[in-house]
């Protein structure tokens, strides 16, 4: 007796980003296994990211090496340059990229930290002496070199710096992991004398000892992240009196890099995935602030594996934060828009990605570092050259895991994707092999005022879009199974795309 | 006789003229030669009896030793030195007295020699004795407060301005503070020590010269006996002489007028010797007539 197909409507798949923790079968279908290349766009679809746009011409200082930190110089006067570090070099500029190494200064690595203080901007890195730049001098110096710098010594010469409560702050050298230094107040350069000072905190680490890896100011108070611990001091805009508010045991700071400023919060990356200060100092508990929930085995397994240096940013225009695991080529999209039931961003994945340096400008653009220089974060495609925007749904039992199913369409909605062939793809009951069906979607080409689609004299003149290209197709499936895992691939080069929703029809058949 | 002996015309005349009153004549030359001796003897007798008067009152009038002595056993004495004659005066107190002069006047030098002592060493055993006082109530504070910048996190800041921490700054500013007032304090109390040391050497060594004071005050009432006796000396040394003088004189005068009867007598009866002789008138033999018949 013929049966009715039963239709699943998979709404906006994905809207809750990747989960891989929870087992598949019990999953809500608005997760995904897999959502790479992807964001969770303004509609709440998930949707192929952004790509890349270069705005460098002339990197031959750059050579083959990638950018390692990004930095907009701004001052008071509105003066602004933009700074960046690779090769061993301090750069200026976004379309040709001049070496501003100071003569004589020899750098062979370049984990530098740059912040923006007082008119100048000043650069960080773990046993170098600090670089300072500002308007008046117009060169990029070493801090000793500077005509009003005082107490500059090797000591501290810290890998992270933080520019807060009127003052510099440095931690992290070779040889002391617990001492924080501050300069004099509004001088940066001004490592003694006045109201300069130190504090060694090697006696308050909550678990005996630990590293200090990162200072972050937040809400009056100075937040100082361990590798295993977070001591916070009130009081900081007075550092000689600042006083020990809370200590946080087993909860640190996996790299400087990773802490971003979200407005509310304190975002950065655990051993254990990425958390909220602002929470983890409510609870006092690691399991409840956990940012990263739905992919924290992903997490611990790229942390163990990186060899190389993390990048983050924070992009309140692109409501998300981008933490990259720079050795692994992978980078996290956290969509900061919301949280889920458990308190997690959703999380995207942006496998393949050769971003090593990000810098948020005042003007909403999002810079990138690659190796080709310094690009902006636009368009559809990385530098001209197509990335593969994936999304494979957890395993569908519908519902009843013991019964067949047997797919006889799969109907996806597509927005955008102009002229981009996409690929369907479904498996039944956990296998690795995916059936494939492809098409190509639509053409949609922008037409402009007063610019004849067709060419001149045409009849008709011109064809204006409607807007948004939304594409939906009707896809012929085979096989069957119990459960279901269902698929898109396809090459982003150029234009936007976006899954809508994906509808798929069944048959339900025999229980197994 | 007197014809062998000079002639019978001498003679005779000789025992004319005795016979005729010449004999009383010579009787009243020796009466004169006798008054003449006696008078001179008389001046010798005043002069003489005048000197032994006078000895006899110089011994009467000579100071008379004599010896004071207190309740305390002080003695003052005053005497002759019989070799010398110089008037020696002595005083000595009692052996209690005397230990306990020696004892403050001893004790009277280590004072002045304390106080002449510099006060360098001085200060800095008070400053070390004020401190080792200041010390636990120190290490008590230190200790608090290193116990609440630990509470706070903040036992290891270092500040260019302050070096440490704000408090401990001020614990230490405090600290020195009362260190510096320890030590000016030490600086006053070894001055003052100082002259109090100066003090008690005065007084010690006015002290040890109390019981030669009390000594002299004791000898006070014995000198004014000493005075009165040697004044009532004196008086009857001065009636003595007086009277002694008063008897010299009236010695004297007897004697005189011993002297003078002694003369007047002989004046009459050697006006008998340069009469002629054989009454009353010039035919009598003389005494010229006698030594022109020789």
């Amino acid at each position: 007796m013929a049966q009715e197909l039963r239709s699943i409507n998979l709404v906006a798949p994905a809207f809750k980003g990747i989960n891989t923790e929870d087992s598949p079968l019990a999953q809500d279908p608005s997760f995904a296994e897999t959502a790479d290349n992807a964001v969770i766009d303004k509609r709440g679809r998930i949707a192929a990211r952004k790509g890349h746009e270069v705005t460098t011409t002339n990197k031959t200082a750059l050579g083959t090496a990638a950018l390692r930190a990004i930095k907009t110089f701004r001052d008071d006067a509105g003066n602004t340059k933009v700074f960046s570090a690779g090769n061993n070099k301090i750069f200026s500029g976004t379309t040709t990229l001049v070496d501003e190494t100071p003569v004589g200064y020899t750098i062979t690595a370049d984990n530098w930290k740059m912040v923006n203080f007082n008119d100048r901007i000043y650069m960080f890195q773990r046993g170098y002496e600090p670089l300072v730049y500002d308007n008046t001098s117009a060169v990029v110096e070493a801090m000793s070199d500077h005509t009003h710098a005082a107490g500059v010594a090797a000591t501290m010469y810290g890998n992270e710096v933080l520019a807060a409560y009127g003052r510099l702050w440095t931690a992290d050298f070779t040889d002391n992991k617990s001492t924080i230094y501050w300069s004099d107040l509004l001088n940066g350069v001004h490592w003694s004398g006045g109201s300069s000072g130190s504090i060694d905190i090697s006696k308050v680490w909550p678990n005996g000892y630990d590293e200090i890896v990162s200072l972050a100011a937040h809400n009056n108070l100075l937040i100082i992240f361990g590798q295993h611990s977070i001591v916070v001091y009130e009081g900081a805009t007075s550092p000689a009196s600042m006083a020990l508010s809370d200590t946080v045991a087993g909860v640190g700071c996996v790299d400087r890099d990773t802490v971003q400023y979200t407005g509310t919060d304190v975002i950065f990356l655990s051993q254990t995935g990425l958390r909220s200060f602002g929470r983890t100092i409510q609870e006092k508990s690691m399991p409840i602030s956990s940012l990263s929930k739905t992919i924290t085995k992903d997490i611990i397994s790229l942390l163990q594996n990186e060899s190389d240096f993390y990048r983050s940013v924070y992009s309140p225009e692109e409501n998300f934060y981008l933490l990259s695991f720079v050795g692994q080529e992978t980078t996290y999209c956290f969509d900061v828009r919301g949280t889920l039931e458990d308190g997690s961003y959703r999380v995207t994945r942006w496998p393949g990605s050769l971003f090593t340096a990000y810098e948020t400008r005042r003007d909403g653009k999002l810079f990138i570092g690659t190796t080709d220089g310094i690009s902006e974060y636009k368009g559809y495609s990385d530098n001209g050259v197509k990335y593969r925007f994936k999304y494979f749904s957890p395993s569908l039992t519908f519902g009843d895991p013991s019964r067949l199913k047997i797919l006889k369409k799969i109907k996806p909605t597509l927005v955008g994707a102009n002229s981009a062939t996409v690929f369907m793809k479904f498996a039944y009951d956990f296998g690795t092999s995916f059936s494939t069906t492809e098409f190509t979607v639509g053409n949609q080409n922008p037409a402009f005022y007063n610019v004849n689609e067709f060419g001149a004299n045409s009849v008709p003149l011109s064809e204006f879009t409607g807007g948004e290209l939304t594409n939906q197709r009707s896809l012929n499936a085979v096989g069957n199974g119990t459960s279901v895992v269902v698929g898109l691939e396809s090459d982003i080069n150029g234009f936007a795309l976006s899954l809508q929703e994906i509808n798929l029809l069944a048959l339900i058949g025999k229980t197994l | 006789m007197a014809e062998e002996l000079f002639g019978s015309q001498t003679l005779g005349d000789i025992a004319s003229y005795l016979e005729g009153g010449g004999a009383q004549g010579l009787a009243g030359l020796g009466l004169l030669t006798s008054a003449y001796n006696r008078l001179g003897n008389v001046g010798e007798q005043g002069q003489r009896l005048g000197q032994e008067l006078a000895e006899t009152q110089i011994g009467q009038a000579a100071f008379r030793p004599y010896t004071v002595t207190t309740a305390t056993g002080g003695q003052f004495g005053t005497q002759i030195d019989p070799v010398t004659g110089q008037l020696k005066t002595t005083m000595g107190v009692s052996p209690e007295e005397q230990a306990m002069r020696s004892q403050l006047f001893g004790d009277a030098g280590q004072f002045y020699q304390q106080a002449a002592m510099p006060t360098g060493e001085r200060e800095q055993a008070i400053f070390e004795r004020m401190r080792l006082a200041q010390r636990p109530e120190e290490e008590r504070q230190r200790l608090a407060l290193e116990e609440r910048l630990a509470g706070q996190g903040r036992l290891g800041v270092r500040t260019a301005q302050f070096g440490g921490s704000p408090e401990q700054f001020a614990l230490a500013q405090a600290q020195e503070e009362g260190r510096n007032r320890a030590m000016l304090g030490a600086m006053q109390q070894a001055q003052a020590e100082q002259m109090q040391q100066a003090g008690l050497g005065q007084q010690y060594l006015g002290a040890s010269y109390l019981p030669q004071q009390m000594l002299l005050q004791g000898i006070t009432p014995g000198q004014t006996a000493a005075g009165a006796s040697q004044q009532a000396q004196l008086y009857g040394a001065g009636l003595f002489g007086e009277a002694t003088a008063s008897g010299i004189d009236a010695l004297l005068g007897s004697a005189l007028g011993q002297g003078n009867l002694m003369g007047a007598a002989g004046t009459g009866l050697l006006s008998g010797l340069f009469a002629p002789s054989g009454g009353g008138g010039s035919e009598g033999t003389s005494f010229f007539d006698i030594l022109r018949n020789l």
